[in-house]
């Protein structure tokens, strides 16, 4: 059950160290690429979005589909995200916005109704069997080496990109023209809007942006995750963690639990295997009784 | 009727349905609405008793799963125990049923009072992440749970006063006395002046603070007793299908039975009941036609929440109201001519 | 969404996922459907999730034996109507859902075709209820080998691990003969999963003692990402993994594993690799994996598994080793239930499925057994190989002799207390 041996063997041989780190990364960017979508969308419209998961199951599927017609798989990944957006918007115009003054149970139940007609939604059209998309050509080769460790260059593109994305949108949310609208008229929508601004679409843009954010985490993971109707839920209760641990709103936040997550994983699965879920959610327990703000939130508990 | 108690008047109508429930029992000429009100008494227990949270105290548990899954592994286990079985003999199905209530209390009890002093959605991330580690402790422990598999190999039930487990009749008496048990329990504890503490925590926190009332013991306090009265519906899951999963607790469970309760209604104490029903009827109806209850289940959600608004029992609340309102309005217009 | 349940008015839907049986029914004679009531086989199933191909070949599988049979004209002119339900591959569902078919949909007879984690919560069901039952999909082998579990009216018509784990254990010690000491192992954390990776490296030990387990890891069932089990084994290096993932589950595997080149560094066996849906789903497979067969059309050799296979094809979908199972498992519930004359007494059924040899085209020598000893399948087709990247997939095919293996059961019995 306990096998520390295991973890301190790790810890004096370079090799395991370098291979647990960067799998601990790895692991960690493609939470923190769904999370941010999460955290972006509360951060700004105090909207839970329980629906998450369902976004990263559209963008694999839509990727998929894309990849199977053009081959290739950046417009795979363009598609996944963009699709998730459009839905994403659809969702926001026609249910979403309608409860965003409403308490949190309408708005949970609204996305848990999402998350039941798309999951249905893609069982009808794709089938219930799992899809298989398999590693584009391009990645199919032998996997770096230094130190003694392991990277596959696939997952290198994968947590550059991540990484990427994350900049860009704390870029976007922190300096932009859209960013300082979006998040004035979250404080006060009717003083945004007799400024002459629409308000609602920039809602509607900035809910899609966290949707393309989890299709495209769906679309990147899509080549090494077999992909089934309700694959989202997994994926929505580990970016939760993240998004409590690292603090709600804060993209910074998000990114520094989901690394600390990957290495719990990585290292974990050598040190306690059978407790790296209890693990975590300890510490999700912690941070919310001690810190509920979370590790790099600047919102206080209300 | 007015002329009892409401505690009396509560009592007398729940031995009442039990009777109902019984006469039901013996006249029922198959199993499968035994069988089918069976799992709508397990399921009632668990909504029943989140009612007591969101509905009365405004406490939104996303963990409430946690303690009905808790119920039914108490009990299995407990009865998995030769020793306890060999000593506590015909007494050993009733024991591990109190044993399951009071050691799920406990439970609930820890957890509420960590959790009670989160508010709104922090508090409804800290009851899920309990009920998460609870599911993760569970799958650890494969030794003493089976893990992912649950509990194996049958739960013995030796017979009690006459009733026999394992016999489908039996089992629904059971479960009918422990569905009808535990919803009075709620009903009285609404009725109760604690349940009047518990609405002026729900509606204004820092003024029943003001008025005196230590609303952080309140709220452990309705988060213990919802939780021990959900463990019920665990224990008649474990009756019923001889065992215990890791699933019974799983967020799907919880949320679930956050939409029963708001497809109900959630401001009538019945609600959550007619929500329970009502779900099981979207699905029946589904299945006539096509296998796909999730879309039928989320767009029926999504009807609710974006059209009506409110749960089923609200609507016709509002609805009454309204025709009555329209009337006397009416009257009065013939009234002065 | 365990909390929901569905009543008998949910019957009539069935009938149309039984497909070809419902228009067989249909289009049968009214004559013949008046002259007798239909006996109804409750079929609990998974037909949703990561392996609803389970559920889809296996009730493909039992369909092709009871079409045969109504076609024919039924059992002394009565039909046999399967009842197939999605239990979501939840064992909690699967309780349910039996409960459902024996109380609400009248069915006398429960034909399982569910995965280990709802083989168990069914058979608990049917021990309490008392309902003749053959589980034909879970290969645990305490379903049928432990005492503990034993009913004399519930059967097995599949694989049953511990043959797998002998025929591999005996396989592997060759390997171990060519110098692959050094083995790990990465299976599902579940009964299933557990148990079959325990046989499989107790075999392996008693076949060849000098081989040493260097370590394991367990993912979870549906486990969507493997990184951590994958650089856990690199840590570990071995000179072999033995891994019994299966489905959906051993394809993400793959694909991931290949990332970090896994699949060059040692030797690999996956018992659950040959099943064509997976070898087919797997892009670029690696050659040279070890494999059981599974369900393979040159495995045994014979016209009937080559007629068999094309019959099977028809459906649309690749035979698995589920389809020819649960075909088997339909064919005992026939054969028993012309042997008793239609009766539908759960004794009478259960005498006449005991000890039972039928005619069967994925038998080693055209029959299969079922065991009077333990109400499970012998005779059954059983070997390991090599795959290949292009059809037939699989090579240098091993067949393992019965008597070999009831020898090495007979023993792990004893030293398992169950005889």
């Amino acid at each position: 059950m306990l096998d520390l041996d295991a973890l301190l063997n790790c810890f004096s041989a370079t090799s395991c160290l370098v291979t647990q780190t960067s799998t601990g990364i790895i692991i960690g960017m493609l939470l923190f690429l769904v999370a941010s979508g999460v955290t972006l969308i509360f951060g700004v419209l105090h909207v839970v979005n329980f629906a998450h998961g369902a976004f990263y199951m559209i963008g694999a599927y839509t990727a998929w589909s894309a990849y199977n017609a053009t081959g290739s798989y950046y417009l795979a990944v363009l598609a996944g995200a963009l699709s998730a957006a459009v839905i994403g918007i659809v969702f926001e115009r026609l249910a979403i916005s309608r409860v965003y003054k409403e308490n949190l149970l309408m708005q949970l139940l609204v996305c848990y109704a999402f998350v039941l007609v798309a999951d249905d939604a893609v069982k009808m059209i794709w089938g219930a069997e799992y899809l298989a998309m398999g590693i584009p050509a391009e990645f199919r080769v032998p996997p770096y080496r230094f130190a003694g460790g392991v990277v596959p260059p696939f997952y290198v593109f994968l947590v550059a990109t991540s990484l990427a994305v994350a900049i860009a949108c704390l870029l976007l949310i922190r300096y932009s023209r859209f960013g300082k609208i979006v998040r004035a008229a979250a404080q006060n929508a009717s003083m945004v809007s007799v400024l002459g601004i629409r308000v609602p679409v920039y809602f509607a843009a900035l809910f899609g942006l966290g949707c393309a954010l989890a299709g495209m985490a769906g679309a990147l993971a899509a080549p090494v995750r077999s992909m089934t109707p309700g694959m989202g839920l997994s994926i929505l209760i580990d970016s939760f963690i993240v998004t409590v641990i690292g603090g709600m709103g804060s993209i910074p936040g998000a990114l520094l639990a989901a690394i600390l997550l990957g290495v719990t994983r990585s290292f974990g699965s050598l040190g306690f295997p059978l407790f790296v879920d209890g693990v975590m959610f300890i510490m999700m327990v912690a941070i919310l009784v001690f810190r509920p703000q979370g590790l790099l939130g600047e919102r206080a508990p209300r | 009727m007015t002329r009892f108690h409401p505690f009396v008047r509560a009592a007398l109508l729940a031995f009442a349905a039990f009777c109902g429930f019984l006469l039901v029992g013996a006249i029922s000429p198959g199993t499968w609405l035994l069988d089918t009100l069976t799992g709508l008494f397990a399921a009632g227990l668990l909504v029943m008793s989140l009612h007591l949270l969101i509905g009365y105290t405004g406490l939104i548990s996303f963990g409430h799963a946690a303690y009905y899954a808790g119920g039914g592994y108490i009990f299995g286990m407990v009865l998995q125990t030769p020793a306890f079985v060999a000593a506590c003999g015909p007494w050993s199905v009733p024991l591990a049923t109190l044993l399951a209530f009071c050691g799920t209390g406990l439970f609930a009890l820890v957890v509420g009072s960590i959790c009670a002093r989160l508010s709104e959605i922090y508090f409804a991330f800290l009851t899920l992440a309990f009920q998460m580690l609870f599911v993760s402790i569970i799958q650890g422990l494969v030794y003493y749970t089976g893990g992912d598999q649950g509990l194996m190999g049958g739960i013995p039930r030796p017979a009690f006063l006459g009733l026999d487990l394992v016999q489908a009749r039996d089992r629904y008496a059971f479960s009918a006395f422990l569905f009808v048990a535990g919803v009075l329990a709620v009903r009285l504890i609404t009725l109760s002046s604690f349940g009047a503490s518990l609405r002026m925590v729900r509606d204004n926190e820092r003024r029943a603070a003001f008025l005196g009332v230590n609303t952080y013991l309140v709220k452990v306090l309705a988060f213990t007793a919802a939780g021990s009265i959900a463990s019920l519906g665990g224990v008649v899951l474990a009756v019923f299908t001889s065992a215990a999963y890791p699933e019974w607790a799983s967020w799907s469970v919880s949320g679930e039975a956050i939409f029963m309760i708001m497809l109900g209604g959630l401001h009538s104490f019945w609600g959550p009941l007619v929500g329970v029903v009502a779900m099981r009827i979207i699905n029946d109806l589904t299945l006539l036609y096509t296998t796909h209850t999730e879309m039928a289940k989320g767009l029926a959600i999504l009807f609710v929440v974006l059209v009506l608004k409110r749960g089923i029992l609200d609507w016709l609340a509002d609805w009454r109201k309204a025709r009555h309102a329209a009337s006397s309005a009416k009257e009065q217009d013939h009234a002065a001519p | 969404m365990t909390v929901s349940y569905r009543t008998g008015l949910s019957r009539r839907t069935f009938l149309s996922a039984a497909g070809a049986l419902g228009a067989a029914t249909i289009g049968a004679p009214s004559i013949l459907r008046a002259q007798g009531s239909t006996i109804r086989v409750g079929v609990p199933t998974i037909l949703s999730g990561r392996v609803a191909i389970l559920g889809e070949t296996a009730s493909i599988g039992a369909k092709m034996a009871v079409d045969a049979v109504n076609d024919a004209g039924g059992i002394d002119g009565r039909m046999i109507e399967l009842v197939i339900r999605d239990t979501k591959g939840k064992p909690d569902e699967a309780a349910r859902i039996t409960r459902e078919l024996i109380s609400a949909d009248g069915c006398q007879i429960i034909l399982d075709a569910e995965a280990s984690g709802g083989a168990f919560a069914v058979h608990e069901v049917v021990r309490d209820t008392g309902t003749y039952c053959v589980h034909s999909i879970s290969e645990t082998s305490s379903l049928t080998a432990d005492p503990a579990n034993a009913a004399h009216w519930i059967f097995r018509s599949g694989r049953q691990g511990i043959h797998d784990a002998i025929a591999g254990g005996l396989y592997a010690s060759e390997l171990a003969k060519e110098g692959v000491k050094r083995w790990a192992t990465c299976s599902p954390d579940y009964a299933y999963g557990r148990d079959t990776t325990a046989e499989f490296m107790e075999f392996l030990t008693i076949f060849a003692p000098d081989v040493k387990l260097v370590g394991e890891t367990w993912p979870k069932s549906f486990q969507p990402d493997y990184t951590e089990n994958i650089t856990n084994l690199l840590n570990l290096a071995p000179e072999a993994l033995y891994t019994c993932l299966w489905g959906g589950d051993l394809v993400a595997f793959f694909d991931q594993a290949s990332l970090y080149g896994l699949f060059d560094q040692f030797q690999t066996v996956a018992v659950n690799m040959g099943d064509a849906p997976v070898l087919e789903a797997i892009k670029n497979l690696p050659a040279g994996i070890h494999s059981g067969n599974r369900y393979h059309k040159d495995i045994p050799d014979s016209e009937a598994n080559e007629n068999w296979n094309e019959a099977f094809r028809k459906s649309g979908k690749l035979p698995t080793n589920w389809g020819w199972q649960a075909y088997t498992g339909a064919c005992f519930v026939i054969e028993a239930l012309r042997a008793a004359g239609g009766d539908i007494d759960r004794d009478k059924l259960a005498e006449a499925t005991r000890g039972r040899t039928i005619d069967s085209p994925l038998g080693v020598s055209g029959t299969v057994t079922m065991r009077e000893s333990d109400n499970t399948l012998v005779d059954y087709a059983l070997g390991y190989g090599k795959t290949i990247s292009e059809e037939p997939y699989l090579t240098d095919f091993q067949p393992m002799a019965w008597d070999v293996i009831v020898e090495h059961e007979t023993e792990w019995k004893k030293r398992k207390g169950f005889i």
